[in-house]
């Protein structure tokens, strides 16, 4: 199997993408500071919380099982792994079979069951109400990226993601189709959604009955908490990432020496900062939705999904 | 501009105006669905502007032209106007769920899709999919008409109807004869301000909204 990715360069991409994943979340922190007049801490924040819960000792619920220490390993693992199969500097199917983008969605669906299972184990009341909304939200967020990659996979003919980013060539966004435009409107409305930001969810509070992702993490401590953040950090630059592979895969011209990688790597950060700021905005210029109006609101990007689709299809 | 980019742009507006008639479907509060609107407004003038540049037919300058200064800016302002005069409540007041109606617009959008691809040899002579956008956008403004309670937002559902026939109309016929856009045009005007009046007096004389006259017994 020839592929452009030898699995040095994988390997790469996917440490890359989980060293650079805090830096995305700091970065957005720091631009919701701003937005809101705040000096805002620096984008450096998240990587000295990180330091600080992997020094600390860790306290267990007395009613959590011998499965609860296990699950923050696990979920961080499962998000790694999703993390491998986006390409980052280099478009182009890798050289040896590793997954497509149906193995990526399923990991992080993977992740997100352990995470709501470890909230239900320790049997608290907050980590089991979060956990059911949680579940709630997930099986309107999981069809919607998977149509949205259909939609995408229907022109390539594949659903590798290096294979899918590199068939849509240099000229991205004057190739655009009609599907296209209807996929980016659903994935612009979800992507709120999948990395746990308002209007979906409030990824600042942990206090407080909206929360979704944060209410699971509550019984967490220490490395086991910072665990679990690194894998939101992760979850979050993946899905960036993927969003970026399937609309906006620059990069894939940029040959192959030294100079194409760090072009390619140039241009990913470009297009993370970009998401970024939007997801950002968002943030700063929306409410967090009743938990009783998400699903009216993420039918917007069912909906727009499902179109794409039949746009595709029909 | 070549048939194919011609075909080509009218598909990707043909799929902004599925967006945007989603955004009027799912819209919670008044002044989205009028945004939509106005939003859809300006990109069916977009369409009239590329038409007219690819067939050479300068009436549908003269069209665009008038869609955008009517249908994209007066008509919104005047709703924007009449919802600031009424003082009505913001949120859309809906007879079924949002959800329902979300689900509803689906399948519309399918049905049309369907159909016109059975008219086979008719299709191949539009331009791109304006014909099933176009069928799907008049249904589906014919839905939210349907399915709201207060008389603004079935306004909002009547120019987004009447927008997909305009759209289906442009593009089945390469521009049609500017009189009659026109009267069209002047149509939609005259309807809006009689729609305008009538909600406003019947609302300072009986304070009454449109939801509320399915109790009158004759």
């Amino acid at each position: 199997m020839t592929g452009s990715r030898p699995l040095a360069l994988v390997l790469v991409e996917m440490i890359l993408l989980v060293l650079l994943g805090p830096l995305v979340t700091g970065a957005i922190q720091k631009m919701k500071a701003r937005l809101q007049c705040r000096q805002g801490a620096g984008v450096l924040q998240p990587y000295r919380d990180l330091a600080k819960l992997f020094r600390k000792g860790t306290v267990q619920a007395d009613t959590a099982s011998g499965l609860f220490p296990l699950i923050p390993v696990l979920v961080l693992a499962a998000t790694v792994a999703a993390g491998a199969l986006v390409p980052v500097v280099r478009m182009g199917p890798p050289a040896f079979p590793l997954g497509d983008a149906l193995m990526l969605l399923g990991l992080l669906a993977l992740a997100r069951f352990l995470t709501a299972v470890g909230a239900l184990d320790a049997g608290g009341a907050f980590g089991g109400m979060g956990a059911s909304r949680e579940m709630t939200v997930a099986p309107l967020v999981e069809p919607v990226l998977m149509m949205v990659v259909f939609s995408t996979a229907v022109v390539a003919g594949t659903t590798e993601l290096g294979a899918l980013a590199s068939s849509r060539g240099a000229s991205w966004l004057l190739a655009w189709g009609a599907a296209d435009f209807l996929g980016f409107a659903a994935m612009l409305v979800v992507l709120p959604a999948e990395t746990g930001r308002i209007p979906v969810d409030n990824p600042d509070t942990h206090l407080e009955l909206t929360m979704l992702h944060e209410g699971m993490l509550l019984e967490h401590s220490g490395p086991g908490l910072g665990c679990m953040l690194l894998a939101s950090h992760t979850r979050q630059i993946v899905t960036l990432g993927l969003v970026s592979a399937l609309f906006f895969p620059a990069g894939p011209w940029g040959g192959a020496g030294a100079a194409g990688l760090l072009f390619g790597a140039g241009s990913f950060a470009a297009k993370v900062l970009v998401l970024a700021i939007y997801l950002a905005l968002v943030e700063s210029s929306y409410a967090k939705l009743r938990l009783f109006r998400v699903p009216q609101y993420l039918g917007v990007g069912f909906v727009c999904a499902f179109m794409a689709l039949a746009l595709r299809i029909l | 501009m070549s048939a194919e980019t011609v075909h080509t742009v009218i598909d990707d507006i043909g799929s902004l105006l599925l967006f945007t008639m989603i955004l009027i479907v799912a819209a919670g509060q008044i002044y989205r669905a009028i945004y939509a609107v106005a939003a859809q407004s300006l990109l069916i003038a977009i369409a009239a502007a590329v038409l007219a540049r690819a067939t050479g037919n300068g009436d549908l300058w003269v069209i665009a032209a008038i869609t955008l200064a009517v249908k994209a800016i007066v008509l919104p302002w005047v709703l924007h106007l009449v919802v600031q005069r009424m003082n009505v409540r913001r949120e859309v007041e809906p007879v079924i769920p949002i959800a329902a109606t979300l689900a509803l617009a689906v399948l519309i959008v399918v049905v049309s899709f369907q159909l016109s691809a059975s008219l086979g040899p008719v299709r191949q002579a539009i331009t791109g999919n304006a014909l099933p956008v176009g069928i799907a956008l008049t249904l589906t403004g014919v839905l939210v008409m349907a399915t709201r309670k207060t008389a603004l937002t079935q306004m909002v559902g009547l120019f987004a109807s009447e927008n997909g026939i305009f759209f289906t109309a442009m593009a089945v016929t390469q521009g049609m004869p500017l009189i009659i856009e026109i009267g069209v045009i002047l149509d939609v005007i005259l309807a809006a301000l009689v729609m305008t009046i009538l909600v406003l007096r019947v609302r300072s004389t009986v304070d009454a909204d449109i939801a509320d006259l399915d109790r009158l017994r004759g």
